[in-house]
């Protein structure tokens, strides 16, 4: 019979370039996988199912992650999925594991993450084999380079300058510098952020994301698993994913996130949440290039067109403000592929857990926003909402 | 430090990309100079490149029209760091809305000083015309068309 | 273990599947598209009916990393939910039955498909194709350097077999030619005309011991299955199966050395997982049919064995002639669905098919396995 489901377990590993690694790619996962086991507080052996992402072509191995979960010893047979949606990998991961527990049939299931980019020479060209073939691909888009539409529309409409983007990023780095799992932990100033490397107009190196390295993973249980634990859970309470077209052309506005939109008002339904601003205690969204995080926070509905800068600039999605975005540092500061992309869930589940690095907790946090996106030209969206489930919580 | 401890892995993978008839028909289009386009029997949306079924009415489309060569410039953006196999920069890369046409035709642009980055984003504001130049030998790809020039 | 109670069962409203032909003149996201339109046809659903999109492909066929971005919407995704699975079709059926078990949507959509963007003039080039992709998938240090692929695989684990004399080449060609000839004659005709064991001996060796006519017929194509919550169901035309039980397992890599010796693991954890959820307790004599996924004679006996069924009637095990007819890559999964239920439909509509189907990515390495238990209404 039908049960709900929740995130019961989290474990990330720090993160550094691909160069600095020291560890393997399975490596990695084990530790990542072992630690969300860990902090479960279940056996490896009591897991139904394994959830793993892949995005072949970025990594070396066409799903690799068929003979990763054998090698982290948890068990012969136990069967694994891999699924591959690009940039809403990692979150879509725990909305399958979700579901798999919410019908019933499955009581504990790990989702992992590893390390797409690890060992790729040129993600950009790597990227470009997403860009739609035929149509698109021999114009010569990577990854930054249809990212940067969206800012250059962003920036015609609203007339934002580059200050105002740096001044984005100056306050995402900020915040990861208390992450003790970011990859960059320096802060910068506005001024080198505009003085970066361009590399698609108006984006400059400090304005996209890191390659990093790390892996994160998830245990997914049922509130029956939840409840019997000692510590909170974070209860899985509404979710979505939403799609857009593929072709770069078939997007109706490059300077509003509709498709974001739209499912923003899908999964608030869902939750029952009334006034987003008021109910999110925290917030995780993927915003891997720094225009992105303003017109996610303004399609997520927490301000109006074009006051995305202004409500990064006013604090209040600081620590202390009264909507903390980001506090891991979002992927500006790390992305690892789809441990990146499994990140903003596990940063939010663990805030409601009260689970999250001492310097980045929300004091009080019970109810969180996680958000992620990716493939070409953004073309897909993900969101989750948890909510804090204390072991004496009646169903 | 030592460098760390790496294997090659090379894919080395060509592949025949299937074109299908709808996406032919606008290649054959394309060699000919004309720009094809499809609409929707249902919202009537039109569609450049062309699609074989309508994503949100979820029907076969039907009509086809030809597009004017011509359009405004949507958006775009500039190339200063490329990627392996891919074009040298610095290059331009746009999204045109040909007349009648409800989607974007994502191109090459050209026609921009590339001397000082921050100035790309005001040669050619929001909506410029562009039209489009096409290459001298067409073989039936999007690059038959060469690419888009302002058009004054 | 964990405690785990039946769960809800699931309608099978809709199914459809492509022509399966050696190549496609086509995009694959048409391909994706007439299969999910034909299936949605079938219970006269529209796309807004559809909850949940589950798709099965895999990107290096299709050409395109995150090729999904070219097919979701085919499959019913635009603005709405959907996932998109490296796996058999068999695992799309199982994620979306979950959605619809869970309750988060009344009717949900699985698909699979399968055109790899190249052109070979015969199924020798074909192989060679997706053989390179296989190597791929394997372990990049030690596996792949040493030419491991799904067909080597397939031939190390019949020539272990072979040499545990308990089986014949001679039998294995009988096992074929039946399969095919069956396909041959069915409603779906396979790739291959009939053919009789002696043709099969004298085919091309491929990879000792197997020959050519003991390895699947590769086809291409899309397949589709619109499943709807039971309430939902009441209220549709179309087809009038259930899926009671579903279960899956994914076997060990190369080191360890299962997928060589007990090739049959993997589908047994699968079965009992999803005879268990189906509340059967002694599947040899409460089912009806089966719809086997052997890429190979070896493994006839070995996943018959698995799935408890080796005493049922032959004419009862694969009528349809299973992937030796007609393999379509990740579509086979929904295929065999279908295939199971149309033998219901015309020789036992209230009778109980069990659907089995693995990924052929890496041979019995690693190998995922998805067992269903369906039954006619």
């Amino acid at each position: 019979m039908a049960q709900r489901a929740a995130v019961v377990g989290v474990g990330i590993t720090d993160a550094t370039s691909p160069r600095k690694q020291t560890r393997s790619h399975l490596e990695l996962c084990q530790e990542a996988a072992w630690a969300a086991v860990e902090h479960a507080g279940i056996s490896p052996a009591e897991l139904d199912g394994v959830v793993v992402g892949n995005i072949d072509g970025f990594e070396g191995t066409v799903l690799g992650g068929k003979h990763i979960t054998r090698l982290l010893g948890l068990g012969p047979h136990l069967p694994m999925v891999v699924l591959n949606t690009g940039g809403t990998t990692g979150g879509n991961l725990m909305q399958v594991a979700a579901r798999m527990v919410r019908a019933g049939t499955h009581q504990r299931v790990l989702c992992l993450g590893g390390p797409t980019f690890f060992g790729v020479r040129d993600l950009q060209s790597a990227i470009n084999t997403n860009s739609p073939m035929i149509v698109e691909q021999p114009l010569g888009m990577g990854g930054f380079h249809m990212g940067a539409f969206a800012a250059s529309a962003y920036q015609a409409r609203h007339g934002t300058t580059v200050e105002d983007l740096a001044s984005v990023v100056v306050a995402d780095h900020q915040k990861a510098a208390r992450n003790p799992y970011a990859h960059l932990r320096y802060t910068l100033t506005e001024t080198e952020v505009v003085e970066g490397i361009p590399l698609s107009s108006p984006l400059t190196q400090p304005m996209v994301c890191p390659v990093s390295t790390s892996a994160a993973a998830m245990v997914v249980a049922s509130d029956d698993v939840a409840a019997a634990r000692r510590t909170p859970s974070a209860l899985i309470r509404a979710m979505g994913t939403s799609s857009d077209p593929y072709l770069g052309g078939g997007k109706g506005d490059f300077a509003v996130m509709e498709n974001l939109a739209a499912l923003a008002r899908r999964v608030y339904a869902l939750a029952d949440v009334r006034d987003p601003r008021a109910e999110f205690d925290v917030v995780e969204v993927f915003a891997p290039y720094v225009h992105m995080q303003p017109m996610q926070l303004e399609a997520l509905g927490f301000c109006g067109p074009g006051e995305g800068i202004d409500l990064i600039r006013s604090g209040a999605t600081d620590a202390g403000g009264d909507l903390p975005t980001n506090l891991s540092g979002g992927p500006k500061c790390t992305n690892a592929g789809v441990a990146g992309e499994l990140a903003p869930y596990a940063y939010t589940a663990l805030q409601v857990m009260g689970d999250a690095p001492e310097a980045i907790q929300v004091p009080g946090a019970r109810t969180g926003l996680a958000h992620g996106t990716g493939g070409s030209f953004f073309q897909f969206e993900n969101l989750a909402v948890f909510s804090q489930l204390t072991p004496q919580e009646q169903r | 430090m030592t460098s760390p401890l790496t294997q090659t892995v090379h894919w080395d993978l060509t592949y025949d990309v299937h074109l299908g008839n709808t996406w032919g028909r606008f290649m054959q289009g394309l060699r000919e100079q004309k720009i094809l386009a499809n609409t929707c029997p249902d919202c009537s949306r039109t569609f450049v490149p062309p699609q074989a079924y309508c994503e949100a009415c979820f029907v076969r489309t039907e009509q086809w029209t030809e597009l004017p060569a011509e359009g405004d410039l949507e958006v775009f953006t500039v190339v200063w760091q490329g990627f392996t196999g891919g074009p040298t920069p610095p290059y331009a890369v746009g999204g045109i809305r040909l007349a009648g046409a409800d989607t974007l035709l994502m191109h090459v642009v050209t026609g921009l000083d590339f001397s000082d980055p921050s100035t790309v984003r005001d040669q050619l504001p929001h909506g410029s015309r562009v039209r489009a130049v096409w290459a001298e030998d067409r073989t039936g790809q999007i690059l038959d068309i060469s690419h888009f020039e302002p058009a004054g | 273990m964990s405690n785990r109670v039946r769960p809800g069962p699931v309608h099978v409203v809709g199914l459809a599947c492509t022509p399966l032909l050696p190549e496609q003149d086509a995009v694959l996201d048409e391909l994706v598209f007439d299969a999910v339109s034909a299936a949605l046809a079938e219970c006269a659903l529209r796309k807004p009916d559809v909850g949940l999109s589950v798709l099965a492909s895999m990107d290096v066929p299709d050409g395109r990393s995150i090729s999904s971005g070219l097919t979701t919407a085919a499959a019913a995704g635009y603005l709405s939910d959907s996932y998109r699975l490296e796996a058999d079709s068999g695992s799309a059926v199982a994620a979306a039955a979950q959605a619809v078990a869970a309750g988060d949507v009344e009717v949900a959509i699985a698909v699979g498909v399968h055109n790899p963007e190249h052109h070979a003039e015969d199924d020798a080039g074909r192989r060679r194709f997706l053989e390179q992709l296989s190597n791929l998938a394997f372990e990049p240090a030690f596996d792949r350097p040493v030419g491991m692929t799904a067909q080597t695989v397939y031939g190390l684990q019949a020539a272990h077999a072979l040499d545990s004399g308990n089986v014949s080449l001679d039998h294995w060609a009988e096992l074929s030619a039946a399969a095919i000839t069956r396909g041959a004659g069915g409603r779906r005709p396979g790739r291959r005309g009939a053919v009789t064991a002696a043709d099969v001996l004298a085919s091309a060796p491929v990879v000792t011991p197997l020959l050519d006519l003991m390895l699947p017929a590769p086809v291409t194509g899309a397949s589709a299955v619109v499943l709807a919550s039971p309430a939902r169901a009441a209220r549709l035309l179309g087809r009038s199966a259930v899926l009671t039980g579903i279960g899956q397992a994914t076997g060990d890599h190369t080191w360890t050395g299962e997928w060589l010796t007990h090739p049959g693991a993997t589908t047994a954890r699968a079965a009992a997982d999803a005879y268990r959820n189906a509340g059967l307790a002694d599947p040899g004599t409460e089912v009806d049919v089966v719809e086997l996924s052997a890429p190979t004679p070896a493994l006839h006996g070995p996943y018959l064995a698995a799935l408890q069924l080796q005493g049922l009637a032959p004419d009862r095990v694969c009528p349809s002639g299973g992937l030796a007819s007609a393999h379509a890559g990740l579509a086979n999964g929904i295929i065999r669905l279908l295939e199971a239920v149309e033998w219901l439909e015309q020789h036992q509509p209230r009778g109980r098919a069990v659907v089995h189907s693995v990924d052929t990515i890496t041979g019995t390495v690693s190998e995922e396995s998805t067992v269903a238990v369906v039954e006619g209404i």
